[in-house]
């Protein structure tokens, strides 16, 4: 599938991104080139197939006791970092 | 003193025998570092003082009589995505050029009570995006045995390092050949373990169902050691396997029983550099003579690895790389436009070309209406290419291919064209779509000199003999410390 100059100026607005209008033609061209290639996986029968997400086996994190374990560093963070300032998120009517 | 003959278990001896002190190779590690590194640049940031502090102090612990770590006064370089507290981590990335991290990454702090010494922080491609090293958001690293040559990618700063002296041995990431690629291109000795093996706790999330921690060395010997050290559970890292970590450096010297080597079709393909197939061949012969069977297997879903990857591997990053909206990590730009307008602004500001691009693709990926079509897809053709390796490890106990179908290729060669510079790294990334360990050992030198990597690959969790079988051929062949 053909990625158009709109389609990257979507994307970059779902991930917050934001992109030059120089830049647009160039990053549509490449992802399209990188699309048609991925593409090939639709050569492949997969409706019977499951996904996998994660290949892990014998990890016992998932099932711990729920309490609270001491983190290293988070103490020492919070010495110095007590809150972060960010602009203002709400405006006056 | 030179570094570049020099291992560390030899280093650890010649401590024991007070032959040297710490203090002694700690200073000529850093001198080296300043003839070498203004050419090859495998340092982003460098723990001088430290390290020399570090050294004193391990020297009047030996001149105490204090029993020897297995790795006590090593100089180590760590790749600039695991935090050492209180030395920046960039991550090869100006977004994070003033971060410094209040905690130590797992990994590393185990290298520290096993007695290394953190010298430096290594270059990288940008958020481990990159299989050259050109994508650092600072600069470009040289490969030693070739300065007009990449050092691969992307822990391309800790490949060059090892390589050239600078450091005995190095931590670096791998998410798609991160490790392995670098250590083929650099003549030096890059494992992989299994997935869960090493936490990843203080590492720099790129892809995370995918990223494994593991080391550069120059012998086999050195890696089995580093390994034995880093691997094991971690609380810290949810993913982190509860397996029992044996001792793989003991392991090494027992004989070689039963050993089928399987050597995948599909991995000698069309365009692959006639030094590498030659190289591989006689490791091939090599190994026959020493008794391992030889048998063919078949990989069939090896050609939809690539796409399967970089749809994979995007799509997470895309989430993982979220986090860095000027908000907490150092960088921030604009803000006068409201809250979304400084995410934006410093997002735009502070990742490079291919991240951006890398974020975009798998943003896209997950989007609505092309979830199924691509994401879902290509994580059930991962089970197809498991599936792949299941089949085969029915047969064989190692699987045998080159690392890159080509050595180092030239600074600038892949740049314009991102494609051509994802489907290098076509026989590594495999092992990380399936979790499976693998190691890249030097197996010779191509005509122009530059060295060549062969990968071994085990099922799960059979790091112990993994690393036997690649010991047996560097002892038998003395492809080790491939000298530049």
């Amino acid at each position: 599938m053909k990625i158009s100059e709109a389609d990257v100026e979507y994307v970059a607005k779902l991930a917050n991104l934001e992109v030059h209008d120089d830049e647009k033609k160039e990053l549509a061209e490449q992802l399209s080139r990188i699309v048609e290639h991925v593409e090939e996986l639709n050569t492949l029968d997969v409706s019977n197939v499951l996904p996998t997400y994660q290949v892990v086996s014998n990890t016992k994190i998932a099932i711990r006791e729920d309490r609270a374990l001491p983190r290293t560093g988070s103490s020492e963070a919070g010495k110095t970092i007590k809150l972060f300032k960010v602009p203002k998120v709400i405006t006056e009517r | 003193m030179n570094l570049k003959n020099l291992t560390a278990d030899r280093l650890v001896s010649l401590y024991a025998n007070r032959d040297l002190t710490v203090t002694e190779v700690i200073t000529s590690v850093f001198d080296e570092i300043d003839r070498s590194d203004g050419s090859i640049r495998a340092f982003i940031s460098l723990c001088r003082e430290r390290a020399l502090e570090e050294a004193r102090r391990t020297d009047s612990r030996i001149a105490a009589g204090e029993p020897l770590n297995a790795l006590s006064g090593v100089p180590v370089a760590i790749k600039d995505n695991m935090n050492v507290r209180d030395v920046p981590t960039t991550c090869g990335s100006k977004i994070l050029e003033n971060y410094i991290p209040p905690y130590t990454a797992t990994a590393v702090e185990r290298l520290r009570t096993a007695g290394a010494i953190v010298i430096g922080k290594t270059n990288m491609d940008e958020f481990a995006m990159g299989s050259s090293t050109e994508n650092s958001g600072y600069f470009v690293t040289r490969n030693p045995h070739d300065l007009e040559r990449v050092p691969g990618g992307s822990s391309g700063g800790s490949a060059a390092s090892v390589a050239a002296g600078m450091s005995l041995i190095a931590l670096g990431s791998d998410t798609g050949g991160s490790i392995r690629q670098p250590a083929s291109f650099c003549g030096v000795v890059g494992m992989k373990p299994t997935y869960g093996r090493v936490s990843r706790y203080g590492l720099v999330a790129y892809a995370s169902s995918l990223d494994q921690i593991g080391p550069f060395t120059k012998s086999v010997r050195e890696c089995a050691q580093v390994l034995e050290t880093i691997c094991g559970f971690d609380h810290y890292d949810s993913t982190s396997a509860d397996t029992p970590v044996d001792s793989f450096v003991k392991h090494l010297d027992q004989p070689m029983k039963d050993i089928r080597i399987g050597i995948p079709r599909e991995y000698f393909v069309a365009g692959m550099d006639p030094d590498v197939k030659a190289n591989i061949e006689s490791a091939i012969r090599r190994y026959e003579s020493m008794g391992c069977k030889i048998e063919d297997i078949r990989l069939p879903h090896t050609e939809h690895a690539v796409a399967t990857y970089y749809l994979i591997a995007t799509a997470e990053a895309s989430s993982n790389l979220a986090r860095y909206d000027g908000v907490r990590y150092g960088l921030r730009v604009g803000g006068a436009g409201g809250l979304s307008e400084m995410y934006r602004k410093t997002r735009m500001a502070g990742f490079g070309k291919e991240v951006k691009r890398r974020i975009l693709l798998g943003t896209y990926a997950l989007s609505a209406g092309y979830y199924d079509a691509y994401y879902l897809k290509a994580l059930k053709v991962r089970t197809l290419i498991l599936q792949d390796f299941e089949k085969a490890f029915e047969k064989v106990n190692i699987i045998l291919t080159p690392t890159t179908p080509t050595p180092a290729f030239r600074i600038g060669e892949k740049t314009a064209d991102p494609l051509s510079m994802y489907l290098s790294d076509i026989f590594t990334i495999t092992c990380n779509l399936s979790g499976l360990p693998g190691i890249s050992l030097p197996c010779g030198k191509s005509s122009a000199n530059l060295p060549i990597g062969m990968q071994l690959i085990s099922n799960h969790f059979q790091e112990a003999m993994l690393l036997q079988v690649a010991h047996n051929f560097e002892k038998a062949g003395g492809f080790g410390n491939v000298s530049l």
